[in-house]
């Protein structure tokens, strides 16, 4: 199964895949973005065109196609699918006990049951941080889970002691 | 009557689209269309119609400069899309293909220049009006036709590049050898110094590529039209004052830009730029067409017409029997690359500055009436391929 690219002058490019037995199928990238696509059922048939897209829809079949997970987002009514889950960012004071710690050490997931998923750090996002990832005072820590886990983490952060 | 110009202008424009959209509507090449309003409407007969007179734009320097930056913007964009790495990915089969297709077809040009008594000169410029391909029809038709995506694209394509490589040589050549004054060792200086200009901006185009990219970063797409404009029409100009073909040094920009990642954002945003000095190119050709002229040069026509249209065909059917392609693609190779245009007449408007000879007025003239038959039978006959084919397929019968 391979797959030929050829530039086309003046027009963009062009991919071949094969397909079973002598089948092709044929997508000519025009440089506006527009996107083509040919079958030719094989070597001696002529290619018909299936049908043509601009690059915005073009990307949306191909995230179909790949498998992805695909759903439109509503302006109006946007939800992220979490389930019972939700989101909350939590800053840390200098006060609390997770200051100076790698979020390894200060095991909050075991002890809460929130995932850290980033950390906020001036004006930068560190996105899932890595174990050794060491708390700092006025991180914002982005945390998943639910209501009661959320709460037992609130708790955790604040500064009572309890490590 | 003194109109002023701004009306002359906004006439021949308003003329341009509405010719080129007439063109759309019949399916044909909008090349033809922007020659033939030129004619119509440009200071050369015809000048009335049913007493109503035709002379509606004159000949001025506006339309001069602008027709001017479309040869510039023409050969740039051809530089742009020159892959140089398809042509070394395939060099073999297309620099057979092109080296056939230039035999045939320079050779026959040749030949009809020498038969019709031309000196070696105009000779020259015959054979490479009649050898090079449009690219802008013949990317268009097969698109339209949807070959693009079948087998026979590969050959004509392939012919496509080699030509345009040829074409940036002939050209910086043909600047010399027409217009060079005085002596063998003049004219050798004169060529030296234009290889030397091309060979540097070949070295910026190949190791420059870093720095030309930065020059050009810019978030505002105005910025970076005016850039690319400024630049392109400044080593342009500096070509020619070197005394070397504006043409040819607009197609070396094109490739050095062609190695950069602005390639894409060139396509979106100069492209229109393009169209429009292109455009008005065309309808420029037209309007210093005598179409008197074209009297004198029919049997130099017909006969160019006929062994050109077999000369590309039978050139064309040997690249797909190169390529592996059976009977009916290559004959189609061979209908598709009949196509004359563009180059064509970039070749002539060199030719127009070459005096009051057969050079200056002779050969413009047969290149604007060979390509306006050209551009319209070879779209005519990528449509009607299917017929054809059939037709000729019986008659080689090699299968």
């Amino acid at each position: 199964m391979t797959v030929y690219e050829t530039e086309v002058p003046g027009v963009g490019h062009k991919f071949e895949l094969e397909l079973e037995k002598e089948e092709r199928l044929i997508v000519l990238i025009h440089h506006d973005g527009n996107r083509e696509v040919y079958l030719r059922p094989s070597e001696d048939a002529d290619s018909r065109k299936l049908f043509s897209l601009s690059g915005k829809r073009a990307r949306q079949l191909g995230s179909i196609l790949e498998g992805a997970y695909f759903q439109p987002v509503e302006m109006d009514d946007i939800q992220v699918p979490l389930g019972e889950s939700i989101i909350e960012w939590v800053e840390i004071d200098e006060s609390s006990p997770l200051v100076g710690r790698s979020l390894h050490d200060a095991n909050v997931r075991e002890r809460t049951g929130v995932s850290v998923i980033a950390v906020q750090r001036g004006g930068e996002t560190i996105a899932n941080p890595k174990p050794e990832f060491s708390i700092a005072s006025g991180d914002i820590l982005v945390t998943l889970g639910d209501r009661e886990q959320q709460t037992a983490f609130a708790g955790l952060a604040k500064a009572d002691g309890e490590t | 009557m003194a109109t002023p110009i701004l009306v002359e202008i906004g006439i021949a424009l308003t003329a341009i689209a509405v010719a080129g959209g007439l063109a759309h509507r019949v399916g044909l090449s909008v090349i033809p269309a922007y020659i033939l309003v030129g004619i119509l409407i440009g200071p050369n007969p015809p000048s009335s119609l049913a007493g109503v007179p035709l002379t509606l734009v004159e000949h001025g320097e506006f339309i001069d400069v602008v027709a001017e930056l479309g040869i510039v913007f023409l050969l740039f964009f051809l530089g742009l899309e020159f892959s140089i790495g398809q042509l070394l990915h395939d060099s073999r089969r297309v620099g057979t293909i092109g080296a056939v297709d230039l035999l045939v077809n320079f050779g026959i040009g040749a030949a009809l220049g020498l038969a019709f008594g031309f000196g070696v000169v105009e000779t020259l410029f015959v054979a490479g009006i009649v050898y090079i391909s449009s690219s802008a029809v013949i990317t268009k038709s097969l698109i339209d036709n949807g070959w693009v995506a079948n087998p026979e694209a590969g050959p004509i394509l392939g012919t496509l590049v080699f030509e345009d490589l040829l074409i940036a040589v002939y050209l910086a050549v043909l600047s010399v050898v027409a217009f060079g004054e005085g002596s063998i060792a003049e004219a050798a200086v004169a060529v030296g110094t234009a290889f030397a200009f091309l060979g540097a901006l070949g070295l910026v185009a190949w190791y420059g590529g870093a720095h030309v990219e930065r020059l050009f970063a810019t978030r505002s797409d105005e910025l970076f039209l005016l850039r690319i404009l400024g630049v392109t029409t400044l080593i342009a100009g500096a070509a020619l004052t070197f005394g070397l073909s504006e043409a040819v040094a607009a197609f070396f920009v094109g490739t050095a830009f062609g190695e950069t990642t602005h390639t894409e954002r060139i396509e979106h945003v100069v492209a229109p730029a393009r169209d429009f000095f292109a455009a008005v190119f065309f309808f420029a050709i037209g309007l210093t067409t005598d179409v008197t002229l074209l009297a004198g040069v029919a049997g130099l026509l017909a006969a160019a017409l006929v062994l050109t249209t077999a000369g590309k065909l039978a050139s064309g059917v040997i690249a797909g029997y190169v390529y592996g392609l059976d009977s009916t693609r290559s004959v189609r190779v061979g209908l598709g690359l009949v196509p004359r245009g563009e180059f064509s007449l970039v070749i002539a408007a060199l030719a127009a500055g070459g005096g009051d000879g057969a050079l200056g007025t002779v050969i413009p003239a047969f290149a604007v009436g060979y390509v306006l038959a050209m551009s319209i039978v070879g779209t005519v006959l990528i449509q009607r391929a299917d017929g054809i084919t059939a037709t000729v397929e019986r008659a080689i019968q090699w299968d």
